[in-house]
């Protein structure tokens, strides 16, 4: 049989399933998979802080770009602006229930549900309480991670605007950057800390067994 | 297939790496079932596939935006679009559209297809090639979605009294197709290329 020990110091490649030996590592080094040179893990000093910092940074972004004005388009002096309040009314009005549930939730409800589990699990963990919260947490986002399209929305946005190039005057608004500034965010906070990484300090903060 | 036989896995919901056999048990860090009947997830894939492809026609047969133009209504179809959008000259955006509405959900029933045949009947190509299929089929998956939102985005800007967008039937359609397709691709367990028989190129750390 094998000990708890050997397995620990065991990974799974998540792209090519191929098994790896851990090996220890320096600090701001990382281990790539032999097979697909996908990273593995890494080895940065207080990720928890930066995270925490990034993830704040985030959550507020995300308020922003939630709350006022996306983009205005005037169409010989009509105006009409794109925000969460007028999808709400949009769908509403126009019955589309199924298509305005799946949007509200993919763009909308995982995003948020997302920055914030991952805000509160950090305050968690820095101050080393909570070990069952913290678990609970990390399991809800395994299961929503790969249903938040904030990046999708952010493309399928761009292509509006040019298809309505030519008919409108489109004018930017302060949403907008929020939510530029909301993605990049989200890809250095999925660069400086993988989803394994944070198991793996879960489990050296509070051991295997809450 | 193999019986009572150990193997690593890796837990699909912590990442960590349980070496257990075929009995049903729970990881040891995130105390997460560990299915262990492959067949289930084996139909349970399939069948989630069958039910995406079949909303893939109304999807692409029926309007997925209308407009109304001072009483006059247009509907357009997915192609539609896209071969309006190359006449009016936006090139770039119609190849977006056709390869995220159109190939990206065909290329993810193919490669859905591809790994359910050939894990069941052993078709011998390399295991390292499989899961890197299965990875990519997850990555593209959610793309789709891409027209979806650009209809809904414009349904809300183009509202005005004698001028309005709207979502057609086609893409409620749409939408419960790609949601269909991740769900098959979420349930398809990489486990089922892993007991697939041929090489155990798998077995050492
Ligand atoms: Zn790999
Ligand atoms: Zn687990």
């Amino acid at each position: 049989m094998i000990t708890e020990e050997e397995l620990d110091n065991l990974i799974i490649c998540k792209k090519c399933h191929t098994l790896h030996k851990k090996v220890p590592i320096s600090h701001n080094k990382k281990a790539f998979c032999s097979k697909c040179d996908i990273l593995l893990y890494q080895n940065c000093p207080n990720t928890i802080d930066k995270t925490l910092a990034l993830v704040i940074t985030a959550a507020i972004s995300l308020f922003v770009a939630f709350k006022f004005t996306i983009v205005t388009i005037d169409i010989q002096g009509l105006e009409k602006s794109l925000t969460l309040y007028a999808l709400f009314m949009v769908i509403l009005e126009q019955h589309q229930y199924i298509v305005g549930i799946m949007f509200i939730f993919l763009i909308v409800i995982f995003p948020i549900t997302i920055i914030f589990s991952m805000l509160l699990l950090l305050i968690l963990m820095k101050l080393k309480k909570g070990a069952y919260m913290v678990q609970r947490l990390l399991i809800l986002l395994a299961h929503i991670r790969p249903w938040s399209m904030v990046d999708i929305f952010f493309i399928s946005l761009l292509v509006a605007m040019v298809k309505l190039f030519d008919y409108a005057y489109i004018e930017l608004g302060v949403s907008f950057v929020a939510l530029v500034f909301t993605l990049i965010l989200d890809i250095i906070i999925t660069k400086n800390i993988s989803f394994y990484e944070l198991w793996e300090l879960h489990t050296k903060i509070y051991g295997w067994h809450e | 297939m193999n019986n009572s036989k150990f193997e690593y896995i890796r837990c699909h919901i912590c990442e960590a790496v349980n070496y257990v056999d075929n009995k049903e048990t729970k990881c040891r860090r995130c105390h997460e079932k560990i299915e262990h009947n492959l067949k289930f997830s084996y139909h349970k894939t399939l069948a989630f596939l069958i039910t995406a492809i079949i909303f893939y026609f109304p999807a692409n047969l029926y309007p997925i935006l209308i407009s109304k133009q001072f009483g006059k209504t247009t509907t357009n179809t997915i192609m539609e679009g896209i071969i309006h959008l190359w006449d009016s000259g936006s090139y770039p955006i119609a190849l977006i559209i056709l390869l995220a509405s159109v190939f990206v959900p065909l290329l993810k029933f193919v490669l859905i297809i591809y790994l359910l045949i050939s894990t069941k009947y052993n078709i011998h190509s390399s295991k390292l090639d499989k899961h890197k299929l299965f990875y990519i089929t997850e990555a593209i998956g959610p793309w789709s979605m891409v027209d979806v939102f650009v209809v809904i985005i414009l349904s809300v800007l183009i509202h005005f009294s004698e001028v309005k967008i709207y979502p057609g039937k086609g893409a409620t359609a749409f939408g419960l197709m790609v949601f269909f397709t991740m769900i098959s691709a979420l349930s398809f367990d990489p486990r089922l290329i892993n007991h697939q028989k041929g090489d155990t190129s798998n077995a050492k750390p």
